[in-house]
């Protein structure tokens, strides 16, 4: 960590506010508070985060570095020292993810019937069920590769889990040649195959032994008549940060589909291995993948934690995970009313998953059926491919609707799922608009024009989140709906502009960034610092997911010189460094994990007391404000402003599942200690669930006689 | 295509109650093409509901190669073909809710037609090249809603500019009254495009560009007698970039008013930067970049050459302008039909022409044509056009009484009447020239050029004129009243108060054979004797 006192170093390093980030959540997979198998879903998710970090990070730097860069990078680290630092750090996360993993989840886990069993611990019964398994399902799918020497080495898919079998010398193989030269041979264990097989084992009790022991013990079957000398697991990471070319191919479908596969042949920018491996197996295959001795990880336990998220899973066992919060169906929105109708009444404000999605879900289902609809635009980012959503779209084009879907192809990790039901949609007569070059499109923004007894009206759906109904379950968002006629003439904008109709003009309401965005946030931030300096009261609150930016940063830093109150909930990556006297003193950052991902972005600015509030598709980041189509949407009706400003103050009044960011960079986690504790997506839950509970026992007391339809 | 074009009803087949009617015009300007959708509400209230834009530059061909490229030819084609995208998703007919004009860059290109067809052939739309009196009728329009917005300026004129890339309006207004029009060859690209033509150095351009404003401003005052006090109204994206500029908090909704001052601060800022400069500075495209610069200028060279301190920005745009004419029912307000006849009256001052009779006969002929609605089948625009041809039959006196109708002919197809374009003109001038002597051949010059449509028009508006002449033959005004009636083939008019109707009876005979030819009934002029009884 950088010296917080040292004026030049008032940014924290992005990549170690990341790897802090992991930590905190890591924090939560040893919390004995949490239940034992939210423990194992929080240890999986540092493996996937983990996994992203360095796919999306590592290289890229690494890269810096070879081609001999020392410039240093805001915080104040050359290529060199943030790969230095990035190492420490990822090696004692790993150690600290392994510790928990053996220490302390494995034994919990046992004492609550949950059991992995390794192979030398097999019972009779359970050694044969594991070679049935093992004949029956597993064996028929593996196809073991042998690597022949001076033969060019395989292309090897990224994260996938291996075995690598080191065969005793066969001297007869190669006439004239070393008869001492170890051979190898690499099993994929794919991703179709459960890494978990389920053992026989008593009634209320699971056993189970992992995918790569199971094949590891059977292994003589594979290679008959051969001598094997080791077998153990591995996996390489490829870097990932390739950046589309977009100005080269004509055609971004059939280019996505070559950065699919240009990502199998990137680099390796990590190697795990089991730490049982010899040295002779690991150094051939750092030689054969140009792996360094500081990205090898000799893992003492199960390498790919991100896979226990199946366990985590397990069916049963509901005693060892959170009760289930079920999404409320908020009162704002009548689910016997057409949901056009509730918008054309009043704007809705929806907070996600406590208040259900299904109402985002009707309103495009609703638009598609409706005949006075003329028209649908919507975007749509990291969407499952059988969305209600997506049928819903298909729908409307099917009945003669404009149907518009600008389909980000672009989002991460998720091009091959893109592609297919893009393609779908297009078959139907959707018109599908495939991103803006050069730009990710991550704004979330849906539009209907509806043709009504006084004219056309258009109604909106702006969110913080993707149209994609299961991460709604599990994703914090803001879902505002409105018929603004202000924000319909922008909405119509903002859609022309993406999909090539029209240049971007100014809008009356709304900022886009890559265009005005991050120079709004600036101005309204600095509009803050004017006010305090002429003596006004000044607030700013705001809930995002990284924070990035230095020009943003340093707006904030002048801010709280100028003695504005700033309080920040950032999930994730945040860069400004809170705290520091003279610099950041006035500025306080928590991040909130719990049992649903923190994701919605609400900002509040108190502009002497016409408190302005937005919600947002953007982080504060570079990416977020430069390089994606990201919007920001201001809040104008009184009862949405209002229900925002509450879950502001109640996201920043957590101290149960909520630590500080400390000036030197670190996170302190916060106790209530003599506070009435605040858990805030518990007490989120409760107000969505009491809101709900009332106009039930309204409902109760009016009664509705059935009418006749018409 | 016509420039009127008739108001479409809302489209068969929709739910009863819609009243809103959603129309769209194009304008393809000098530096670029833009497309605006409106909703117009039963009251008159019209919503703009989206306005698309795509910078293409063909003010910048035509300016310096006077023909559109081939290139910017299919960047236009396009851009229009998402402007058709567009309009199907509202379900608009381009035949009737549609209007698509071209200013100033199309109308001089030396391609021009080639560049409509392309145009048309690619994507349906059939864009119609707007002349200079139109630009200034849709200019019009668009100042009458800033009027609208300032009703304490009604009393004292206002001096309206838009600076376009290749021409300049100039206008005018007291209240809604127009005391003047006027189109110069003055735009904010071609003064830009000229300077590189001509590579003026670059410490010169600022002057050399004040000049041409200046000359334009100079040439105006004196045109239109400027010298009372007057205030300053400009239009066009140049001017309200400055206004936001100037104004952070302005909401692009209303007129605001700019000092000259930080005005003029504004516009040095702007001349000292390369258009790349301005590009990025304030994320400008490079079109509008290039034109922003002479056109600040030249609002104030306007309000230097006024004398004024202050200007004020109006927020609406020849686009507004067409919306609102598409929108209007009449197509022809009632203010505008009175600007169009009080600019023909002006006209025929100029050449002392016989006041009292041409409105007399322009009185009657309007009579006439209402009560012959059934068989003309005219829309009212044709009663305006007639009007105008009634009060001018006689200008061409002024050169000669020998073929007087011819030499009333090229007079009017020559001058300019306010709100009139060139093709409205030659029908005015035709109707006039057939007034008298001989009836329409296709060879006669004009009227070769028209179409059948226009053909017929003109000989059912000029057998009209000849009748309302004959009444007034006398040259007195002595006919005041007629009633009309028909009897199989015969087309009655009775005129009352008078005893002796020998000398227009005689004008009849020698000047109702077109009326006959065209309608198909005898004029039977009579004395109206049931009004003594």
């Amino acid at each position: 960590m950088n010296k917080p006192h040292d004026p030049s170093h008032t940014l924290i390093n992005r990549d170690l506010s990341w790897l802090e980030f992991d930590h905190r959540v890591l924090g939560e997979a040893r919390d004995p508070a949490n239940l034992p198998l939210e423990r194992v879903r929080f240890l999986a998710i540092t493996g996937s985060n983990l996994d992203e970090f360095m796919m999306v990070r590592v290289g890229g730097i690494q890269l810096l570095r070879a081609q001999g860069v020392v410039r240093k990078d805001a915080s104040h680290l050359s290529p060199h020292e943030q790969l230095q630092a990035i190492h420490e750090r990822v090696r004692r996360l790993v150690d600290d993810q392994q510790h928990c993993f053996a220490r302390e989840l494995t034994p919990l886990l046992e004492l609550h019937g949950v059991r992995c069993v390794r192979p030398a611990d097999l019972t009779a019964d359970q050694h044969d069920h594991a070679r049935r398994i093992f004949e029956d399902e597993v064996f028929p799918l593996l196809t073991p590769r042998a690597i022949e020497p001076d033969a060019i080495f395989p292309l090897l898919m990224n994260l996938v889990l291996r075995l690598g079998v080191r065969l005793a010398p066969d001297p007869a193989a190669v006439p004239g040649g070393d008869p001492a030269r170890p051979r190898y041979a690499f099993i994929s264990l794919g991703k179709k195959l459960s890494r978990f097989i389920s053992l026989p084992a008593a009634t209320a009790r699971y056993e189970y032994i992992l995918l790569e022991d199971l094949v590891a013990h059977f292994i003589d079957r594979l290679f008959p008549g051969e001598t094997i000398e080791e077998c153990i697991p591995f996996r390489i990471t490829l870097n990932a940060d390739l950046i589309v070319r977009e100005d080269l191919a004509a055609d971004l479908m059939e280019q996505m589909e070559a950065v699919l596969e240009a990502r199998k042949q990137s680099d390796c920018v990590r190697l795990e291995i089991d730490a049982r491996v010899g040295n002779d197996q690991c150094a051939f295959l750092q030689e054969a993948l140009g792996v360094a001795d500081e990205d090898t990880y000799r893992i003492p336990g199960p390498l790919d934690l991100a896979g226990f998220m199946a366990l985590a899973n397990l069916s049963g066992f509901d005693d060892l995970r959170n009760e289930h919060w079920p999404p409320q169906q908020s009162p704002i929105v009548d689910p016997t009313e057409p949901v056009f109708d509730a918008i054309a009444a009043r704007d809705i404000l929806l907070y996600h998953p406590f208040e259900s999605f299904d109402p985002v879900q009707r309103f495009i289902e609703e638009a598609a059926a409706d005949p006075d609809v003329l028209a649908i635009k919507q975007i749509l980012y990291r969407t499952s491919g059988d969305s209600p959503i997506v049928a819903a779209l298909m729908r409307a084009a099917q009945k003669g609707k404009y149907v518009t879907a600008v389909v980000e192809l672009k989002a991460r990790f998720d091009e091959a799922r893109n592609i297919e039901w893009a393609r779908a949609l297009e078959l139907e007569g959707v018109q599908v608009i495939y991103g803006v070059r050069g730009l990710k499109t991550h704004a979330k923004c849906c539009l209907v024009v509806r043709r009504e007894p006084d004219g056309l009206r258009r109604y909106m759906h702006f969110g913080t989140g993707n149209y994609n109904e299961s991460t709604a379950r599990l994703y914090c968002d803001a879902s505002y709906f409105t018929a603004d006629a202000d924000l319909g003439v922008d909405a119509s904008q903002f859609f022309n502009a993406i999909t090539g109709y029209s240049e971007p003009q100014a809008f009356r309401k709304l900022e886009m960034a890559p265009v005005t965005l991050r120079e709004r946030l600036i101005e309204l931030i600095q509009s803050e610092t004017e006010r305090k300096k002429q003596g006004q009261p000044a607030l700013i609150l705001a809930k995002i997911n990284a924070l990035v930016e230095p020009s943003i940063v340093h707006a904030l830093y002048e801010a709280s010189q100028a003695g504005v109150e700033i309080r920040l909930n950032v999930r994730g990556i945040c860069c400004l460094r809170p705290g520091v006297a003279g610099v950041s003193e006035n500025i306080r950052v928590v991040s909130v994990i719990d049992r649903f991902l923190e994701h919605a972005r609400i900002l509040y600015f108190h502009q002497g007391g016409e408190e302005k509030v937005f919600i947002s598709s953007a982080d504060w980041m570079p990416r977020n404000l430069l390089r994606r189509v990201e919007l920001l949407t201001p809040i104008e009706d009184a009862a949405s402003k209002q229900k925002l400003i509450d879950i502001l103050h109640i996201c920043l009044a957590d101290n149960v599942k909520a630590h500080e960011l400390t000036p030197d960079g670190r996170y302190t986690k916060l106790s209530p200690g003599e506070d009435p504790p605040v858990r805030s997506q518990q007490r989120l839950y409760e107000i969505a669930r009491e809101a709900t509970r009332e106009a039930a026992q309204l409902r109760r007391t009016v009664f509705q006689p059935h009418r006749p339809a018409g | 295509m016509t420039s009127s074009p008739s108001v479409p009803p809302a489209p068969p087949g929709q739910i009863a109650a819609q009243i809103a009617r959603v129309l769209a015009v194009i304008d393809v300007g000098s530096t670029s093409v833009r497309m605006k959708i409106a909703q117009v509400h039963a009251d008159g209230r019209i919503d703009t509901l989206e306005t698309l834009q795509q910078t293409i530059s063909i003010g910048k061909d035509t300016f310096t190669q006077r023909e559109i490229s081939r290139e910017t030819i299919e960047l236009c084609v396009k851009a229009l073909r998402s402007f058709a995208l567009k309009l199907r998703e509202y379900g608009l007919d381009p035949a009737r809710q549609l209007r698509a004009v071209a200013t100033t860059a199309v109308r001089e290109a030396l391609n021009s037609q080639a560049f409509l067809d392309r145009i048309f052939i690619a994507t349906g739309i059939e864009v119609e090249v707007l002349d200079e009196a139109e630009v200034a009728r849709l200019t019009y329009h668009a100042a009458q809603s800033l009027i609208d917005q300032r009703p304490n300026w009604a009393d004292s004129p206002t001096l309206v500019a838009e600076v376009g890339g290749g021409s300049t309006e100039l206008l005018v207004l007291r209240g809604k009254t127009i005391e003047a029009a006027r189109t110069f060859r003055v735009g904010s690209l071609r003064m830009r495009e000229a300077l590189e033509t001509y590579r003026a150095p670059v410490g010169r351009h600022r002057q050399i560009m004040r000049n041409q404003a200046q000359r334009m401003v100079n040439q105006f005052r004196q045109e239109a007698d400027l010298d009372g006090p007057i205030r300053l109204a400009v239009m066009g994206g140049d001017a309200r970039f400055a206004a936001a500029h100037l104004h952070t908090e302005w909401d692009g909704r209303r007129p605001v008013r700019l000092d000259l001052i930080p005005l003029e601060a504004l516009t040095d800022e702007i001349l000292a930067l390369s258009v790349d400069e301005l590009v990025q500075k304030y994320r400008l495209s490079f079109p509008d970049a290039e034109t922003l610069g002479p056109a600040l200028l030249t609002f104030l060279e306007l309000a230097r050459g006024v004398g004024v301190d202050h200007l004020h920005v109006a927020v609406s745009s020849m686009r507004d302008g067409l919306i609102s004419e598409l929108a209007s029912l009449t197509v022809w307000t009632p203010e505008f039909r009175q600007q169009v006849i009080r600019s023909a009256i002006e006209l025929g001052r100029k050449y002392h022409f016989d006041e009292a009779h041409g409105a007399h006969v322009a009185a009657r002929s309007r009579t006439l044509f209402q009560a012959l609605a059934d068989e003309h089948q005219l829309p009212p625009k044709f009663d305006l056009l007639l009007h105008v041809a009634a009060i001018l039959h006689e200008v061409g006196l002024y050169i000669s009484f020998k073929s007087h109708h011819k030499h009333s002919m090229y007079l009017i197809q020559n001058s300019e009447l306010f709100g009139l374009g060139a093709k409205d003109l030659l029908l005015v001038a035709l109707v006039a020239r057939y007034h008298r002597r001989a009836a329409p051949k296709p060879t006669h010059f004009g009227y070769a050029t028209l179409d059948r449509e226009s053909r017929i028009a003109v000989a059912k508006l000029a057998a009209i004129l000849r009748v309302a002449d004959a009444l007034e033959r006398s040259h007195s005004q002595r006919v005041r009243s007629l009633e009309i009636s028909r009897k199989p083939g015969k087309f009655i008019i009775t005129v009352p108060d008078i005893d002796d109707l020998s000398i227009e009876q005689m004008a009849m005979r020698q000047k109702a054979d077109m009326f006959e030819q065209t309608y198909g009934m005898r004029v039977v002029l009579r004395v109206g004797r049931t009004t003594h009884t």
